[in-house]
């Protein structure tokens, strides 16, 4: 089974609003690919006028909000960087021992890669900074810039939306049959977020390239 | 694969798979177009407490209750295979009446399922994709307008499902975009959802709706189902309006006075006159046009009358839809009464039987005997309050009277039956339907604290189920009501201006913080009536009919 991967155009966000927006992107995926009984529950975004649909289960809820976090402190950490975030369904395979893989061999079907350009951190920024949530300068000029990126970005979102919902009407062949019709996400599924290094999170990548067998990620 | 070869079984299961299917589309499309198909607001809970039900499971997507026009699918649809179309239209007031409007297609949606075979699961998340696509799309803009704004427009949006959609012209395709869900690639199987979508609603002049000028009614007397709390303006009112109307008041000039109401159920006629009565409070201005209609007999001392006020307060903060605690409908009425009869029989203030029309003097006089006189009018939906002891069973006269006509509110020209503008203030706890599976209430929010002159509406909660259910859901919302205390956390204002501004939207309705301002407003009013109930009892004969 080939393992289908979507990447997501890249967002340009502040830091305040990572939360917001990676939130709507993870449960629009999830709620795709959520095959069991969900109670879809729109979510209206605070900064933007853009509602998505949760799947109305609070254990996913949680685990999304906890990646959600660890990624906030990763971009804390790592200021102006680019990151991806890749959320991956697999199945899990029979357990064949090697040193490259863990006990349980997990055989992604789909990978879904958020990239992200996250503006200069708020408190990093100097008197010159345009990105910084807090203006300096409130002059008109530095006011229609934020209302134009957060429009753009705005416009990057719902455009985001419309690219996962293609994608997951274009792809259906891949998607395995369901595997024990327990919960709300019958798919196993994990959220990688950058870690304490960039060279692990390459490392990572690699390893899960090696481990589905697809060619490359890059595309 | 073709069909020929299936069995019988088979095909009776493709069949339904199919009907289900578009069943569901249907029911996603028009929960997310069409406000009044969209039951209890768009704050629905779909909990996992929610019962889930057999067409829930379809899909493994739970929607919650459907529209009535589900119901039709099967007239409307007779060939499973024929492609269903959905077409969007919003329609401008004054148009349904005038009869005459052009009506603009603003989506069109266009569902197919042929030889389904091995295609739930993809069906499931082709679902789910109708319903995320729902929500990103122009029209669900207006549709949010209209289904959670307090705020009237002068439009409102219908579906039709026609046999064939009728092809646009030249000029609508032009200002269209095409999506279609992709549809299944293995042969024989299809499955289609096609959307033809305006990019932009700019045109339709999409607008709240301008209010009426403000009609001021000298000598309105509120009523006590209205909430007293709600302040008046009196700089631009002119004039504050009593909250209730005294027993055994009788006016020098006795003339009968029919108040506008908003519901015209058929309870006792009041006939009051405010000229001799300085009047407190701050109900909402009706139509003068409006239909007057009764009320039953309210108690009719101090204590009662603030126990009244109180209630009213507070059934603010019960599961009752705020549309229902804003106007004297049944149910309103009725749950005060109730909570009236809870109250009065802790605080013995009742005498069950007394027939003293005479007005008691002030609270807290705890030798005094309550009065609440039986009605002396039958009213057509049944006798009201008669003894405390046998308030259920009076309850359930009334409610089973009051249940017929069944009557659905609705704001669709496709199934008008009262056309309202209530003034709709949003509410911190809105109606609990969750626990009312019985009570097929439609409302739709409709607020505008510009309008209080063109308060008024002829419509009535729809009751159709069975009157244990309702006696049942009542209770249950008297037991899960706050205490009689006010709680700033829990009160909204009911001023007539728009304070939409100030709520907190939330994933279940709005919440709106009580002021200062309000309080102490309110404080006045009750200070006023007292004064007045005081200068006025011992001096005035009950009046039989009342409020």
């Amino acid at each position: 089974m080939n393992c289908e991967v979507c990447q997501l155009k890249e967002l340009e966000v502040e830091h305040y609003e990572i939360r917001e927006v990676l939130r709507c992107i993870l449960h629009t995926i999830v709620f795709h690919r959520a095959l069991g009984l969900v109670r879809p529950k729109d979510i209206d975004l605070e900064l933007f006028d853009i509602t998505y649909v949760q799947c109305g289960d609070e254990d996913l809820e949680k685990k999304i909000e906890e990646k959600i976090e660890q990624f906030i402190g990763w971009v804390e950490k790592h200021p102006n960087k680019k990151s991806q975030i890749c959320l991956s369904f697999y199945e899990v395979k029979n357990r064949q021992p090697s040193w490259f893989t863990n006990k349980i061999e997990r055989l992604y079907w789909e990978q879904w890669y958020v990239n992200w350009n996250v503006a200069q951190h708020p408190k990093a920024h100097s008197s010159k900074s345009h990105h910084s949530k807090v203006v300096l300068d409130p002059g008109e000029s530095a006011l229609e810039e934020t209302n134009a990126r957060r429009a753009a970005l705005e416009a990057s979102l719902r455009e985001a939306l419309f690219q996962i919902i293609k994608f997951v009407n274009e792809k259906k062949d891949h998607v395995p049959p369901i595997p024990n019709p327990e919960g709300v996400v019958y798919f196993p599924y994990e959220i990688t977020i950058p870690s304490s290094s960039d060279s692990t999170f390459g490392m990572d990548m690699i390893k899960r390239m090696l481990q589905t067998g697809h060619p490359t990620m890059l595309s | 694969m073709d069909l020929q070869g299936n069995s019988q079984p088979e095909l009776g299961k493709l069949e339904q798979i199919v009907s289900q299917f578009l069943l569901k589309s249907l029911h996603i499309i028009l929960d997310s177009r069409v406000p009044s198909c969209h039951p209890h607001g768009c704050s629905q809970d779909l909990s996992s407490a929610s019962r889930v039900r057999k067409s829930d499971k379809w899909f493994a997507l739970v929607l919650g209750d459907h529209p009535a026009a589900l119901d039709n699918l099967n007239f409307w649809h007779r060939n499973l295979m024929d492609p269903m179309i959905i077409d969007i239209i919003p329609v401008h007031e004054g148009s349904k009446s005038m009869g005459e409007s052009v009506e603009t297609v603003i989506e069109r949606w266009v569902v197919q399922y042929e030889y389904p075979r091995k295609t739930y699961k993809k069906s499931i998340i082709l679902l789910r994709a109708l319903y995320s696509q729902m929500r990103l799309l122009p029209a669900y803009k207006i549709f949010r307008q209209l289904s959670r704004s307090s705020q009237t427009y002068n439009f409102d949006i219908i579906y039709k499902v026609p046999s064939f959609g009728d092809p646009f012209s030249r000029v609508d395709k032009e200002m269209m975009e095409e999506h279609s869900f992709n549809h299944l690639e293995a042969f024989p199987v299809r499955l289609c959802i096609f959307v033809a979508y305006r990019k932009t609603l700019t045109d339709f002049n999409l607008e709240p709706s301008t209010s009426l000028p403000p009609k001021i009614i000298t000598d309105y007397v509120g009523s006590p189902n209205i909430d007293p709390l709600r302040s008046f303006p009196s700089s631009e009112k002119g004039v504050r309006a009593i909250s209730f109307p005294l027993r055994g008041v009788r006016s020098p000039s006795p003339v009968p006075f029919q108040r506008p109401r908003s519901w015209t159920s058929g309870f006792h006629r009041v006939a009051f006159s405010a000229q001799n009565q300085p009047i407190v409070g701050s109900p909402p201005s009706y139509r003068p046009s409006a239909l007057p209609y009764d009320y039953p007999s309210p108690p009719t001392d101090i204590y009662g009358l603030l126990v009244m006020m109180i209630i009213s307060f507070h059934l603010h903060s019960l599961h009752l839809h705020p549309r229902l605690l804003r106007h004297t409908s049944p149910l309103v009425i009725l749950c005060k009464h109730v909570y009236i009869h809870k109250l009065i029989l802790n605080s013995r203030y009742l005498s069950p039987n007394s027939s003293d029309p005479s007005r008691s003097s002030l609270p807290p006089l705890s030798s005094r005997s309550r009065n609440i006189e039986p009605s002396s009018e039958e009213s057509p939906y049944g006798t009201t309050i008669r003894d405390s002891k046998d308030d259920s069973g009076w309850f359930l006269r009334l409610l089973s009277s009051s249940c017929s006509p069944h009557i659905r509110f609705s704001r669709s020209s496709s199934r008008l039956s009262f056309q309202d503008d209530l003034d709709d203030n949003v509410f911190s706890s809105p109606f609990d339907v969750d626990d009312v599976d019985a009570l097929d209430i439609q409302v739709s929010h409709n607020f505008d604290g510009k309008k209080a002159s063109k308060f008024t509406s002829q419509s009535l909660p729809i009751v159709t189920k069975s009157q244990d259910v309702v006696v049942g859901v009542l209770v249950h919302m008297l037991r899960t009501a706050p205490p009689l205390r006010q709680d700033s956390c829990c009160y909204s204002s009911h001023s007539m201006k728009t304070e939409l501004e100030e709520g907190v939207p939330t994933a279940s309705g709005f919440f709106m913080p009580r002021k200062t301002a309000n309080a102490l407003e309110e404080l006045r009013s009750f200070i006023e009536m007292k004064d007045l109930l005081l200068s006025k009892s011992g001096t005035r004969v009950v009046s039989k009919d009342d409020f």
